[in-house]
């Protein structure tokens, strides 16, 4: 498992479950999911929910967050840092 | 302090000026820098031309204009500390040497606190015991050594940003540096602003210089243009659309009301803008505060653009926390109990945050029904949008009309609730609500009108469909972000060379007088007709509703001191239990603030005098309010009392040997009030009888008969029984609604009352005089002066107007304070002056002995 696996897995669930129909390229690794409201709460739960269960890990409440969460390589960091 | 050089996130090569060698990045740099200046020079321009907030803060804007000058040429390890020695410098310029190094010692005891080496726990408590010792001096149980006036500042720099703070330092792994943590608490435009945005610790460090500086820059400039034309809408709302719900007759009417009640957020939103906006200027790159609110397409959605920091605060610090405790009991458990836990702490911390900004606590009904309503709509909102889900885009290209035409009914229903919601938050109480929806039945109203209601909604439906949700910032197209970029720098431009011309008098007077007239109005900061009328009301009963962060009336209130009230704790009335109501108590004693206030043994706020003049007498029964019986000034200071001792000295030879001036007002009386005591007053055997009125005659006459009639007390008058009859009021009416309904009776009630004092005073052989006091400072109540003063003529009195008697004079100099119209000491002489001249230069008619009573 390393970044770019992690990126894609997340890449393909955020366009299923919160950007249906939108194109694969426009969800760049500098596009900004936190700050831009695309994870809202609910969407950020989500995604948290999702993230646990894939890759066996517990977030904890405090990492739930624009620093952990904004971009796809920032999820993939988070990912990383919680598996090893 | 810690080091400077801890902070982690770096410039852009590009961005940095006077780079060895690079010649045109050089040039390129100093250009750049020179664009934002020359905005930040027009920016200045327009605060001084529209007096945006308070002279303050066009002081700390200055301050902060020049500092950026100089923080944008010094190396990056210096401008923090740069940025908390002109914080600093501001603390001091706003509020003096001695004050000032209180607030900054307190605020560094507190970070000091944060950091003891100590454990967490202990820490913690050990800042809930300094906190509790503080909250016991700013409820005014405990005596402070420092001056009241830090407190809501004080207040505002650590009552939210401790709490983030702490939560971030119990799990922030990058250094802690003294310089940041000052820097975060004493942040420069906090100063001037009590109502400051919850700024995020972590964002706080994290969007340090983190993008282009320049570009940083011009988002400053940006949002804080947008921030003064959010004020700017917000006073001509304030002055020009606001109604009282009394005024609410019609359909129309109703829109009005709700629509300009909401709006007056923008005065939130225009300060949380130029607060984020002067940030920027020294490298915070914020995100914005509030985003298009009045556009939103859901509840969840309204909650994420109206108060975004208050809203990301929440998330983590409450929110986040207890969906994760919560969440073994499921998901949408766990949701539902999250969410409507957010909404009962952001109920408690409303309260929480007027204590400290204002020292008394804030436990009203409206924002009990608010908050609980609106917890339950984003509820359901959210377990609507976890269900369903929420359409997200990147790009708006793929907008349908279906799409289209479903936003623009969410928007219009979401606004609709939301502003009906907040007509309820800011009612003054719940039947004075109900009443506004009156106004839905048969009524009269104009062609214009009827189209207000589907024109505005049709805006809110096409803007709401075509407004963003925030997702063009995202979009990965460089060219199209770069062209959004230009596009918000172009409005800026266009704003500011707008407001900068419009509000040159050269400019505005050539738009003729009623575009000219809005403009002046719009160029100055001032209560607004109703709230004017409600800071009178609450001179004396403390009955004033200013229970909304954002009115003016709460700022003017900010400063008023806990205890200016402490007259009416003197006991100065006692109540009656009939028409009148209430009147002096006799023979009392009081020390004041103002000066000794002592009434004698008939109940008259005067010196001692016989039921029966003395031969060679000319006595004058004076009746009025709170500006005749003395409202804060001393016995020997009233205008009675002194002009009684100018007649004395003066005309003491022709033809009386004596002259008395016998002082029946009493704080707070109404028009209404005046006939009981003119029966008191006529038995004292006066040559004459000056009733003394002080503007909004009219109202303040229909006012009391509501007030009388709600509360079931016997109206001793036919007529006026007759007019209540007619008007369909009775006890359960609400006070909204009954004045609503006497408002076409208010020239009638007043004919009557004068035309009764008058026909009385002639049949007593008294001479009855009307003399007009104005308010010591312009504004709307000069609208009933002149029918005020041609009802007083057509009833026979003889006229005295003093209109013009404060004209010419500094407002400060003859009021008692901002927050209380009444005229000082000095206004009290300029009027007894007045009077003075007027009884002189026609003394043939006050004092022959054909115009008076036979001895």
């Amino acid at each position: 498992m390393d970044s770019d696996d992690i990126k894609d897995t997340v890449k393909r669930y955020i366009l299923r479950e919160f950007l249906p129909g939108e194109s694969p390229e426009a969800l760049t690794d500098s596009t900004a999911l936190v700050t831009s409201g695309i994870l809202d709460s609910l969407a950020t739960l989500k995604l948290v929910a999702f993230l646990e269960e894939q890759y066996s890990f517990q977030l904890e409440a405090h990492e739930v967050d624009a620093e952990h969460l904004n971009t796809l390589p920032d999820i993939a960091n988070l990912v990383l840092s919680k598996s090893t | 302090m810690g080091s400077a050089h801890s902070v982690t996130n770096e410039i852009t090569p590009g961005s940095v000026v006077g780079t060895p060698g690079k010649d045109g990045v050089e040039i390129l740099g100093l250009a750049k820098f020179l664009f934002i200046v020359v905005q930040l020079g027009l920016l200045t321009l327009v605060l001084r031309q529209f007096q945006v907030e308070s002279s303050a803060f066009l002081r700390i804007a200055l301050l902060a204009f020049a500092g950026f000058t100089v923080h944008h040429f010094l190396p990056l390890s210096y401008r923090l500390p740069f940025f908390v020695l002109l914080s600093l410098a501001g603390v001091a310029m706003v509020f003096g040497m001695e004050s000032g190094v209180w607030l900054i010692a307190l605020g560094l005891a507190l970070i000091g606190v944060c950091h003891l080496p100590v454990s967490f726990r202990v820490r913690i408590a050990l800042l809930l015991a300094t906190g509790f010792l503080l909250g016991f001096q700013r409820g005014g149980w405990l005596d402070a050594p420092w001056s009241p006036v830090i407190w809501p500042i004080l207040g505002s720099m650590f009552m939210f940003r401790l709490i983030t703070y702490l939560y971030d330092l119990r799990y922030e792994k990058a250094p802690v540096s003294g310089w940041r943590s000052a820097a975060y608490f004493f942040l420069l435009p906090n100063v001037c602003f009590p109502l400051f945005p919850v700024v995020d610790y972590k964002t706080f460090r994290r969007n340090y210089f983190d993008e282009d500086r320049y570009r940083i820059y011009q988002k400053g400039v940006d949002a804080m243009v947008r921030g003064v034309t959010h004020l700017i809408s917000y006073r001509f709302i304030y002055y020009y659309a606001v109604l009282a719900p009394a005024e609410v007759v019609n359909p129309a009417d109703l829109t009005r009301y709700l629509v300009s009640n909401f709006l007056l957020y923008l005065k939130v939103s225009g300060q949380f803008h130029l607060i984020v906006g002067m940030l920027h200027l020294f490298g915070f790159n914020l995100p914005r505060t509030n985003y298009f609110y009045c556009l939103s397409s859901s509840f969840t959605d309204f909650w994420r653009r109206i108060n975004i920091y208050w809203k990301d605060f929440m998330m983590k610090v409450f929110y986040y926390p207890a969906y994760f405790k919560l969440r073994g009991y499921g998901n949408t458990k766990a949701l539902v109990l999250s969410t409507l836990f957010v909404f009962a702490v952001t109920w408690f911390l409303h309260s929480y945050q007027w204590f400290w900004l204002r020292g008394s606590f804030l436990l009203v009904w409206q924002d009990v029904m608010f908050w609980g309503a609106l917890a339950l709509l984003v509820t359901v909102n959210s377990l609507y949008e976890l269900k369903w889900g929420r359409k997200r885009t990147l790009e708006k290209s793929s907008w349908t009309v279906r799409d289209f035409t479903d936003r623009a009914l969410q928007t219009v229903g979401t606004f609709s609730v939301i502003v009906v919601l907040w007509s309820l938050w800011t009612s003054e109480s719940f039947s004075s609500w109900l009443s506004l929806w009156t106004a839905l039945g048969p009524a009269e109203f104009s062609a214009a009108g009827v189209a207000v209601v589907p024109a505005f909604l049709v805006a809110v439906a096409v803007l709401g469909a075509a407004s963003s949700d925030g997702s063009d910032s995202v979009s990965p197209d460089k060219g199209k972000r770069k062209l959004l970029l230009r596009r918000s720098t172009a409005v800026t431009w266009i704003l500011l060379l707008l407001l900068a011309s419009i509000g040159i008098p050269a400019v505005y007077t050539r738009l003729g007088p009623t575009a000219a007239n809005m403009v002046l109005s719009l160029r100055s900061d001032k209560l607004s007709r109703l709230d004017v009328a409600a800071l009178e009301r609450g001179y004396y009963e403390d009955l004033t509703q200013v229970n909304r962060f954002n009115s003016e009336l709460w700022e003017v209130y900010m400063n008023r001191p806990v205890e200016w009230l402490d007259v009416q704790g003197a006991g100065l009335t006692r109540f009656t239990g009939d028409f009148l109501q209430q009147e002096m108590v006799p023979s009392m004693r009081s020390a004041t603030r103002f000066g000794t206030i002592s009434t004698n043994r008939w109940g008259m706020r005067d010196q001692d005098y016989e039921r029966r003049p003395a031969p060679g007498t000319y006595r004058i029964a004076a009746l009025g309010a709170s500006s005749v019986m003395g409202w804060g000034v001393g016995d020997d200071e009233t205008f009675e009392s002194l002009l009684e001792e100018r007649l004395q000295l003066e005309l003491a030879e022709e033809p009386y040997t004596k002259y008395e001036i016998l002082n029946f007002a009493v704080q707070g009386y109404y028009p209404l009030q005046q006939l009981p005591v003119l029966d008191k007053a006529l038995s004292f055997e006066p040559n004459a009888v000056f009733y003394v009125a002080t503007g909004r005659e009219l109202s303040r006459a229909a006012f009391y008969l509501a007030d009388v009639t709600r509360k079931e007390i016997a109206v001793p008058y036919d007529h006026l029984r007759q007019i209540v009859y007619k008007a369909g009021i009775e006890a359960k009416t609400s006070e909204t609604d009954a004045i609503r309904r006497l408002t076409p009776f208010r020239s009638e009630i007043t004919s009557w009352l004068y035309h009764s004092l008058v026909k009385i005073c002639r049949e007593q052989g008294v001479l009855p005089v009307w003399v007009f006091l104005p308010q010591v400072n312009e504004g709307p109540w000069e609208e009933e002066t002149a029918p005020a003063v041609q009802l007083a003529e057509d009833a026979g009195f003889i006229v005295i107007n003093l209109e013009d008697v404060y004209r010419q004079h500094d407002i400060d100099a003859i009021r008692l304070a901002e927050w209380d119209e009444h005229p000082n000491a000095q206004g009290h002489q300029l009027v007894a002056a007045a009077l003075h001249q007027e009884l002189r230069e026609r003394h043939e008619i006050f004092f022959s002995q054909a115009a008076v009573r036979p001895e």
